[in-house]
């Protein structure tokens, strides 16, 4: 009886701890920082108005439609093309780093150790350095993105493999099958469909992300979203916007459905 | 013919998993092992085709000694060997069919094997097997959208496939309903008799094993303490396979 007193008073103390947690971070920013949230909500409605009257694509602005989705569609090929190769790497490191596939510790380790180093680097930092290395063209932008694609899809992947249960590897080492004959015949069948869920998510991630990267390494449809901006063309810079936003979503619905049907 | 001598294997921590092991088991039977649970029978087991290695005695298998086998001979050995499980193992989004096919992989070159490219003769193969086993309906479903008794026919197909001479279950029936239990047990007797193999069954239902296997053995507490046909099994030698294990066998 004492125990179950002793429980529930934890637990008590527990979701009041928490409660009074949530109360400080929301006072804290704006005590500290002079944040006011009431303020920014106000403030974000007074951005999007701004935007609304300036941004908005005019007859002007649609005569740069042609060039805006040519850059656009540079970029995502580009980003496909740097998801999917950095994809393979990711599958052949993913095999030496995962315990049921690899018996070796320390390569395990060694590829954890390089995925969370890749991970971690902001893709800002690599665009820096990549720009200082290749100069401003589409292969900065696609190292950028690479780089740090296998870093994330490494780790996911190794996460995938370690699933497969030990026993479904067991099964066919019995029949006297090798070792890539259990991954291309066993492993691989038994994990695809997680896999390429995975690699339809980083390439939806990437397509976002290389609007980014490009403004940094001064490539597609980022740079010439920057180059509108900075020249006082809103409207075109508006329909950049809009032209990104479509892609994004019909992206987005696309590898939901896939993913979907890859599921069954 | 397996034959198997003073078998000893001791685990990194010090627990003796079997102590001087010894029987041999003819072509055409089934074999049940019995006993308690951590008496040693998946540790036996798993030791007939070396996923474990047991530090002393032998293994024989025809003429070829296993215990001792270098990797490469090993994979050549463990062909003749099939192997079924509790879980089944199967790959489950590939169909049945495919299932059976992985059988064959160790007969196969690297590339081919890896690949998938099995031949003809290799996939009619199969395709009788899962009719034998009473699926040929069920070739090209996925294998995770079979039910457990169905599953564990696919198992004992991929095992058939390897053409062996040994079949090892490994409580092939522990997640099965009774129904399914007995066409499992059915169906193992039935291939011994007709494949002239050696299926060797780790059993928890004492009444299984006196009903399917022409001999048992007995292990309690990493010893083999009963090793007779099912009509010597008395409740004497059942007290005895059962009885509480000594503290002596735990070093």
């Amino acid at each position: 009886m004492a125990e179950l007193t002793q429980f529930f008073n934890r637990q008590r103390w527990q979701r009041a701890a928490t409660l009074m947690m949530l109360a400080l971070l929301l006072v804290l920013p704006q005590w500290l920082l002079h944040v006011d949230f009431a303020d920014a909500l106000f403030g974000i409605g007074a951005g999007w108005q701004w935007l609304g009257k300036n941004f908005m694509p005019n007859q002007a602005a649609l005569g740069d439609l042609g060039e805006i989705l040519h850059q656009l569609g540079r970029t995502i090929v580009i980003a496909v093309a740097a998801t999917s190769i950095a994809g393979v790497v990711a599958l052949l490191l993913a095999l030496a780093g995962a315990k049921t596939t690899s018996r070796l510790p320390l390569v395990q380790m060694g590829v954890r150790l390089f995925a969370s180093c890749m991970r971690n680097i902001p893709f800002v930092a690599w665009a820096l350095v990549l720009l200082f290395s290749f100069k401003q063209n589409d292969f900065t932008g696609f190292l950028a993105l690479f780089l740090m694609t296998i870093g994330y899809l490494t780790r996911a992947f190794v996460e995938t493999l370690e699933e497969v249960p030990r026993g479904v590897i067991e099964a066919l080492e019995v029949t006297g099958a090798r070792y890539w004959q259990i991954i291309g015949q066993g492993v691989l069948p038994a994990v695809s469909a997680p896999l390429m869920s995975w690699l339809l998510y980083m390439i939806e991630n990437n397509i976002r992300d290389a609007t980014l990267v490009g403004m940094l390494t001064g490539t597609g449809i980022g740079f010439i979203f920057d180059l509108y901006f900075k020249s006082f063309r809103y409207p075109s810079a508006g329909l950049v916007v809009l032209a990104i936003i479509a892609v994004t979503i019909a992206i987005e619905l696309t590898s939901t459905k896939l993913r979907q049907v890859l599921a069954q | 013919m397996l034959t198997v001598s003073h078998l000893t294997k001791t685990y990194p921590n010090g627990k003796r998993g079997l102590i001087d092991v010894g029987f041999s088991i003819a072509p055409g039977s089934v074999t049940a092992i019995i006993g308690p649970s951590g008496a040693g029978k998946t540790t036996l087991l798993r030791s007939l085709n070396r996923l474990l290695t047991p530090e002393a005695g032998e293994i024989q298998l025809g003429n070829q000694e296993m215990r001792q086998l270098p990797p490469r001979a090993l994979r050549l050995v463990r062909r003749q060997i099939g192997m079924i499980f509790q879980d089944y193992n199967l790959i489950e989004p590939l169909s049945a069919l495919e299932n059976v096919l992985h059988g064959c992989l160790g007969r196969k070159s690297l590339a081919a094997g890896m690949l998938g490219l099995y031949t003809k003769e290799e996939k009619k193969q199969a395709l009788t097997l899962l009719e034998e086993v009473g699926l040929g309906d069920y070739a090209l479903q996925k294998a995770g959208s079979l039910s457990g008794g169905q599953k564990q026919r696919v198992g004992i197909a991929r095992a058939m496939m390897q053409a062996p001479q040994v079949i090892l279950c490994d409580e092939p029936i522990a997640s099965l309903d009774p129904a399914s239990t007995h066409t499992v047990m059915t169906l193992l007797k039935d291939l011994a008799i007709q494949h002239d193999l050696m299926v060797i069954i780790n059993l928890h239902q004492v009444d299984l094993a006196r009903e399917f296997a022409d001999h048992i053995l007995g292990v309690n507490a990493g010893r083999i303490v009963f090793d007779d046909g099912p009509a010597a099994l008395s409740d004497e030698a059942l007290a005895h396979i059962y009885a509480a294990p000594e503290e002596a066998a735990y070093g």
